[in-house]
């Protein structure tokens, strides 16, 4: 089963995967949305760290470690960022942190890794409008978009009419220009977020 | 006195060094903290890899050679031999005039 959900609350992820578990969803995947595979139902612990590794081995290490003390590493890839865990010895504490600083650290990788992407984004928006292939008009008067002789002009139901069949066309002119923007701001919204989280994990 | 920026060092990052005067993996660490802090101190893996990454980062403790491929080996350098020690005398001072003023 493949169910579509994005968190940034890593708390509140955590807590949906065990109550997912308690009814029987196991996570396998997150590459493309949650895939989970239906097995016996379980009480499960699972908690998430937020880390990219530059090395092979350096994430090797890290996940012998987790599971050395008792942390079966169930997803996550060197890039992907979110590293799942499960507890698999009952002798191990309840958490994959010992204190709040780095507890809250995970927020602090996870807002600079989306800050870093924006920034990665800026040039391909800048060189997209000296090509000319991002139409800035288009961004700051939408009325370009429609193309219909006198649309503004026109009143009542006629106007409408032109209007809403139009609309879809606008839409999909607009998608060249508007992708890599809104995919900025997200990335920026994002990383506000993670950067507020942060804040509030280490109050 | 200027004092070193590494200084004061936490609880977990003091007993880093200190298990690390003796070369030793992630888990050997935690293993080492629990005992030398009599069962006091438990750090949890994610705590201690951030830790570890930290301490790299000041050069207060190094990666060494090891025969085990999935475990990284670790050992305190010359400059945290030098950090553990300030620290320590810091924490002396600390419970020597503790020691004057509470008595």
């Amino acid at each position: 089963m493949r169910k579509f959900k994005y968190f940034i609350d890593y708390d509140k992820e955590e807590k949906w995967l065990t109550e997912m578990a308690k009814k029987g969803y196991q996570l396998i995947d997150t590459s493309f949305g949650y895939k989970f595979r239906f097995t016996k139902p379980e009480e499960a612990t699972i908690k998430i760290d937020y880390r990219t590794f530059k090395h092979q081995e350096d994430f090797i290490d890290y996940c012998t470690l987790f599971e050395d003390s008792g942390w079966q590493h169930i997803v996550g890839k060197k890039n992907s960022g979110p590293q799942y865990f499960k507890k698999i010895d009952k002798d191990s504490d309840d958490d994959i942190f010992s204190d709040k600083i780095s507890k809250a650290g995970k927020y602090k990788r996870l807002s600079k890794m989306f800050i870093e992407l924006a920034i990665c984004f800026l040039p391909l928006f800048v060189a997209m409008i000296a090509t000319e292939v991002i139409d800035l008009d288009i961004i700051l008067n939408p009325k370009l978009l429609y193309l219909t002789p006198q649309l503004w002009d026109m009143n009542g139901e006629l106007f409408w009419k032109a209007f809403i069949f139009e609309t879809p066309f606008a839409l999909l002119r607009a998608l060249g220009s508007l992708f890599i923007p809104l995919c900025i701001a997200s990335f920026l919204f994002i990383s506000y977020r993670a950067q507020k989280l942060y804040k509030k994990n280490t109050n | 006195m200027n004092r070193d920026k590494d200084l004061p060092l936490t609880e977990t990052t003091y007993y880093v060094l200190l298990a690390l005067l003796e070369p030793a993996h992630g888990y050997l660490i935690m293993q080492k903290i629990e005992e030398l802090s009599s069962q006091q101190v438990r750090v949890a893996a994610g705590t201690l890899y951030g830790a570890i990454e930290n301490l790299l980062k000041a050069k207060l403790i190094q990666s060494v050679k090891s025969e085990d491929k999935r475990r990284k080996t670790y050992v305190i350098t010359d400059k945290g031999k030098e950090i553990l020690r300030l620290d320590f005398e810091r924490m002396q001072h600390m419970i020597s005039i503790t020691k004057e003023l509470l008595n």
